[in-house]
Order: structure tokens, then sequence, then C-alpha cells
């Protein structure tokens, strides 16, 4: 009897399988953003045993996730959808036609009704009219500050102007010679998606939000640019950026400035438990120059990601796997409950409007607080370039204009002039 | 006869046709359009891609990074290569034990590699406070561009030396013993034999070593990759970083494809070069 029922078992859950419509997931290589997919993925097949899903971290190069994602769809290996697609690398997708517009396919507006974003998205829509990328997040870009350490220089606060940040660092040296203001090996690297962890993170603050390419032109704000150049080189002239490798140098506290987002709360927490919110450390908005005269909050780099579902021809998904993938993303979005799951595993913040107002978030941000800066940031955020050209134009930024302005092998006038000349020709090809 | 011919031939032919011509009169084709890798629609472009790669400031610091990294790497990879074959050679027992040891980098992940080095040369390691002692501060090693140079050569010298010491100690091998005794016999010290026997009676190794050393010069990838980025600056962007930028970043297939191919032309120039050095070096020793 016993055999049977096994052989019966084995026989309908066979069955099941080779029933199953399969699909693939790729997720930001982030476990955290891993651990939550998985568990929807689980949570939605044990529901609708018609499909499985396979999730997969994308495997993450030192030139970042987008490198992956191009050589799997040249390779043909594409998965059927995948998060970690921001508007830029979207609009090189839609260029070339890898992608599905996701507003022609079934309950697109009653997803973005429900998830409470129906003013949020529409700075997602594309030239053509169309959503290609579904958004999850935006992460306004904050730096980290030691405040243990600012406290022992003297300083109550973390400074908001670079008049302030230089002094900050000046005083840093004179009691820890050894010991940098603000150390990251990418500012000499020319790897394009860092820039928006320092420059433009700068840039925005510095030009208020002034849009650095708007409908294919270049409109970046030449004094902020220059300015923000002019701050990096000072500080490198003054040994205050550590640009070769560390180890985990602002938590060891071998510098007391960086910039932080707040997917690296969890593993701080973790690893440095000894840092606390609040006691000796602190979030706050990029600095401006003095005489720019901003007053808080200033304007910052808004890290904002969505998912795509990539085209047959680029995935070899048939629609049956298409409509497959939709229902699982419409599933998984339609619920508050699954949002708030998300939130609270990857501390990345939902691009809902209902965020800071709806009562399901509260618990995760008494849990965690360090994330209601974040919160409070967040309308002030710039998202990134929406051009398909955006890597080399933020390659060019670096060759031809941040890391010699920063290295001091050219003026920063002449670096951006360099680097505008440049941006303007990859503009007119 | 000719039918088992051709059948043993067939795995070499059938391997060369789709990993060698297949490939090649592919990217010929590429290099005329403007394919996106995607797209269904191909643009021909004529020679539009080949003039934009002159023109590019990123393939000119590929063509000089890849003669700057030669001029460490060719001394470097030599002179350890040529040690560890001196080294194994001269031990009375387990040659092949300490050949197989010296060759493990050349098996070992480049990018596993490195992460460690990375690791080592941060400016919080263990070894910190070593080069601190050593040079008096902590070297900015990814931060310099001549010393960011330096250390992808010295790393990829340290994983070719192994394999190219096999090379060499084969050559050492086939040098007759008596050769060094009437030497002995004539009062030649180690320096004599060395320069007088040792290295001519090396010519066709070191033919072989170098020819194959500048060929990887304009081949290297994953160590600026993984540790520089092609930084700082364009210091260390060589051929094949931009290769994959062009068309894995950019999807610029065509573009991609053309530089692969002034890639290839530079390099059988430098070395039908070295050959011809090599060649007249050769001469000299009384080799045809």
């Amino acid at each position: 009897m016993r055999k049977t029922v096994f052989v019966l078992a084995t026989v309908f859950a066979l069955g099941a399988l080779a029933g199953a419509v399969e699909v693939v997931f790729w997720t930001a290589p982030n476990p955290t953003q891993e651990a939550f997919w998985r568990s929807m993925a689980e949570a939605y097949m044990a529901e609708h045993p018609d499909v499985k899903i396979t999730v997969q971290a994308i495997v993450e190069g030192p030139q970042g996730s987008e490198g992956t994602i191009l050589a799997a769809i040249a390779g043909g290996n594409a998965p059927t959808a995948s998060e970690n697609i921001f508007t830029g690398f979207g609009a090189q997708l839609v260029e070339a036609g890898a992608v599905v517009p996701l507003n022609e396919l079934p309950g697109w507006d009653e997803l973005v009704a429900a998830r409470r974003m129906t003013n949020a998205i529409k700075g997602w829509v594309f030239g053509d009219g169309n959503y290609y990328i579904f958004p999850i997040y935006a992460n306004a870009m904050l730096f980290a500050w030691r405040l243990d350490i600012l406290k022992e220089l003297g300083f109550g606060e973390p400074p908001a102007t670079y008049e302030g940040i230089i002094a900050v660092g000046k005083r840093l040296k004179e009691v820890y010679p050894d010991k940098f203001l603000w150390a990251r090996t990418a500012l000499v690297q020319p790897t394009w998606w860092q820039r928006w962890f320092d420059f433009f993170m700068l840039y925005n603050a510095a030009s208020d939000g002034n849009p650095f390419i708007s409908g294919g032109k270049l409109v970046a704000d030449d004094e902020a640019v220059i300015t923000v150049f002019e701050f990096l080189r000072d500080l490198n002239a003054a040994e205050l950026l550590l640009t070769q490798p560390a180890e985990n140098p602002f938590q060891t506290g071998l510098s007391i400035w960086t910039n932080f987002g707040p997917w690296g709360i969890p593993w701080m927490k973790e690893n440095f438990p000894e840092l606390v919110f609040g006691e000796n450390l602190v979030f706050a908005p990029p600095p401006v120059p003095a005489s720019f005269g901003y007053v808080r909050p200033h304007k910052t780099f808004a890290d904002a990601k969505g998912i795509v579902i990539y085209a047959p021809h680029a995935s070899g998904a048939s629609d049956e796997q298409i409509d497959a993938i939709w229902a699982f993303i419409k599933w998984v979005f339609s619920s508050v409950e699954n949002d708030v799951a998300w939130f609270r595993q990857t501390n990345l913040l939902p691009l809902r409007e209902d965020l800071t107002t709806n009562p399901a978030f509260a618990a995760v941000f008494a849990e965690t607080p360090e994330l209601i800066p974040y919160a409070e940031e967040l309308p002030y955020a710039v998202p990134p370039l929406k051009t398909p050209k955006v890597q080399d134009i933020q390659t060019a930024l670096s060759e031809y204009g941040m890391i010699p302005a920063l290295l001091g092998q050219k003026t920063p006038e002449r670096a951006w002039e360099d680097a505008k000349r440049e941006i303007l020709s990859l503009l007119e090809e | 006869m000719e039918v088992r011919g051709w059948i043993l031939t067939s795995p070499y032919l059938l391997y060369s046709l789709v990993f060698f011509a297949i490939p090649l009169a592919w990217s010929l084709w590429l290099v005329f359009t403007n394919w996106n890798l995607i797209s269904t629609r191909v643009d021909f472009v004529g020679l539009d891609n080949f003039a934009r790669a002159f023109r590019s400031a990123r393939v000119h610091a590929a063509f000089i990074s890849a003669y700057r990294i030669m001029g460490f790497f060719l001394p470097m990879v030599l002179v350890q290569s040529l040690g560890v074959a001196l080294l194994i050679n001269s031990l009375p027992w387990g040659r092949a034990f300490f050949s197989v040891g010296f060759f493990m980098p050349y098996l070992a992940s480049g990018v596993a590699v490195a992460l460690v080095v990375r690791g080592i040369l941060a400016y919080n390691s263990p070894a910190a406070p070593i080069f601190k002692a050593l040079f008096g501060t902590i070297p900015n090693w990814f931060g310099h561009p001549v010393l960011a140079i330096f250390i992808i050569s010295l790393l990829i010298a340290w994983k070719f030396s192994g394999y190219y010491a096999l090379i060499f100690l084969a050559g050492l091998q086939s040098i007759p013993k008596e050769l060094y005794e009437a030497a002995e016999l004539d009062g030649a010290r180690f320096p004599t034999k060395l320069f007088r026997i040792t290295l001519p009676m090396l010519y066709p190794a070191f033919y072989t070593v170098l020819i194959m050393a500048v060929g990887l010069c304009f081949a290297i990838f994953t160590e600026p990759f993984m540790l520089t980025g092609g930084g700082p600056g364009r210091a260390t962007h060589t051929w094949y970083l931009e290769i994959y930028y062009q068309v894995f970043q950019n999807l610029r297939a065509g573009y991609g494809a053309a530089i692969s191919f002034i890639n290839a032309a530079i390099t059988f120039a430098s070395v039908l070069i070295v050959r011809r050095l090599m060649q007249r070096w050769g001469r000299a020793l009384g080799y045809e």
C-alpha cells in the first residue's frame, strides 16, 4: 500500500513538474534581495504549482550587473525577467528591442493603482510612451559620517558645506595623520556607474537638481560641475582622500566620511554592531559650496531600479512564459505585505507614494531608524540619466573630466571643457 | 586510407571550423556592420568602425598600455621563468613535483588571484606595515599609473613563469652535459657557463617564450578588469577591456570586432618584429 502511494505521488509530482511553465528570474547580486525573491517564488509556487520559478542572483563583475545581463542577452541566455534595471540601462535595452512594454500586458493599470505609484511612476515612461521597467525601489544616496570621530575633532555635527568639510579634514590630519576623510578607490577608476555614488551625488546637490542631460542634450550646470571638480581636487591635494583599496575603511575608522546606500545597513549592523546610528554614526545629504547659499535639504542622487521582462528574441521565452512571470510580478507587488517584507529584508525603499503614511511600514521604520533619513531625503533625490548612452557619457565624464581634475592633471575648467566636448560628440552620434 | 586520414583529422578540423574559421568569418562580416547583437536590423557601415577606432582615445590608450605592460612583463617573466627552470634543473630529486608546483599559478583562477592580491595590497592589510617599513609609506598600488602597471605585470608574470619555466627546463635538459664538463676542465665558473653555454643553448626556448609572451601583452583582461577597471585614468586600459566594453557593455558588436581586428594586426606586427630580432640573435649564435 505504502509503495503504491509513493509511486502515485511520484507520478503526480513528475506530471505536475512536466506540465509546469518554467521561468527564470534574476535578482540583484545582493543577498537580502536574493533571499526576498526566493521566499516570494516559493510562496507563489506553493499557490501556483503550474509555474516553476528559478531565482538566480546576477553574477556581478567590476563593471556592474549590466555587463552580465548584456552578455547573457548576446549569448541568448537571458532570463525571463530580471530586477536591478535603472532607467539608463533600460533605455539601452529599449533601443536594442530587448524588453517588452509592460503597460501592454494585462492588469498594468490595476497593478500601478494597487501599489500606490500612479504619480511616482510617471518619471519612468520612455520616449515612445511605454513603460518597460516596473520600478521597485528608489534610494536617496546619503553620506555616512563617523560621529564619534567628528566629536573627538571638536565638531558636533556633520558639516553641510565644502568649506566645512575641508575644515574637518584639516583638523583630522592634525589629530590623526594616518586617517583619511574619504576612502574610495573608485574615485580614480573610470567605471561608469561609480559616478552615481560620487560625482552625481555632489553635482545634484551643487546644481540644486539641475538636469545633466535632458531630451538628448547636455544641459549640465557648468559652474556646479567645475565646483565639484575643484572640491575633489582640493580634497586630494590635502591628502584627505584614500584612493587605494582598503578593507572596510569607514567601519574601522580609517576614514570618517563615505557615500552610503541603505542596502548597506543590514550588513553593517551584522558585521559592525558597535556602530550605532545616532551614537557614533549619522547620515547626511551631500555637501554644497557655502557660496551657493542653498539650505537643506540638499539634492542628491536617487539609486532607483526596477524589473524588466525580456523580449522573446532576447531570452527565448514563449508568450506563456512571459504571461507566467508577469502574473508572478503582479502577485508580488499587489500586496502591501510583500512590500513591507521587501523593505524589512532589503532596507531598500519601495517606490510607493504611501511609504511614510501607510501604517504598514511604520514598524520597519521603528525597527530600523537609520532608514528615516533616507525616506526624508527621497523627494529631493534625482534619478539616473535616462539615455541609452549613459555608459559612454559617464565614462567620458570620468576619463576626460573628473579623474584628471581630481589628480591635478588638468585644471577643473579644462577637464570639464574636455569632458563636455566628448559628451557632445557622443550625443551627436 | 584517405578516408581513415580524414576521420583521424576530423576532430581537429571540426574544432578549427567551429572555434576558429566560423567566428573569424562572422567577425569579418561584423566589422562592416553596426549590429547590436540583439536587434534584427543590421546596417552596412563600410569602414566607419575602423575609422572610429583609429580616432578613439580609448583605443590609443589600449595600444600604449600593451607596450607599457610589455616593458615590465617581459623582463619579469624571463628572469622568473629562467630562474625557476635553473632552480628545478639543479635539484637532485623531485623535479617533476616542483615543476608541477610552479605550474599551478597558471591553472589558478585569475579572478581569485586578483582578489587575493587586492586584499594583500589593501591600505590596511596585514602586509601594509611591511610595505611601510620598506618604503617609508604605503604605496598607492592601484592609484599610481606606473605602480598599477607594475602590479598587473608582476601578477601576470607570476602566473606564466611556471608555464614558461617548463619550456626552459626542456631546453636545459637537452643541453649535452659534456659541454659543461669541457668548460669546467678549462676552468669556467658558473657565470661563464651560464652566459657562454646555457643561455645560447636555450635560444630555441627563448624564441618560443618571447613570441608567446609578446602576444600575451595584447590579450590581457582579467587582472585589470578585477583590480583597476582600466584606471587610474586609462593607465591600465587594455585591448581586451576595450573590446569587452564596446561589445558587452555598449552592444557595439561591429565596432568591437573592428577593434579586435586592429588588435590582431598590431599583435602580428609586434610578434613579427620580435621574431626578426630573435632570428638576428639566432644567426649570431650560429642557428639557421
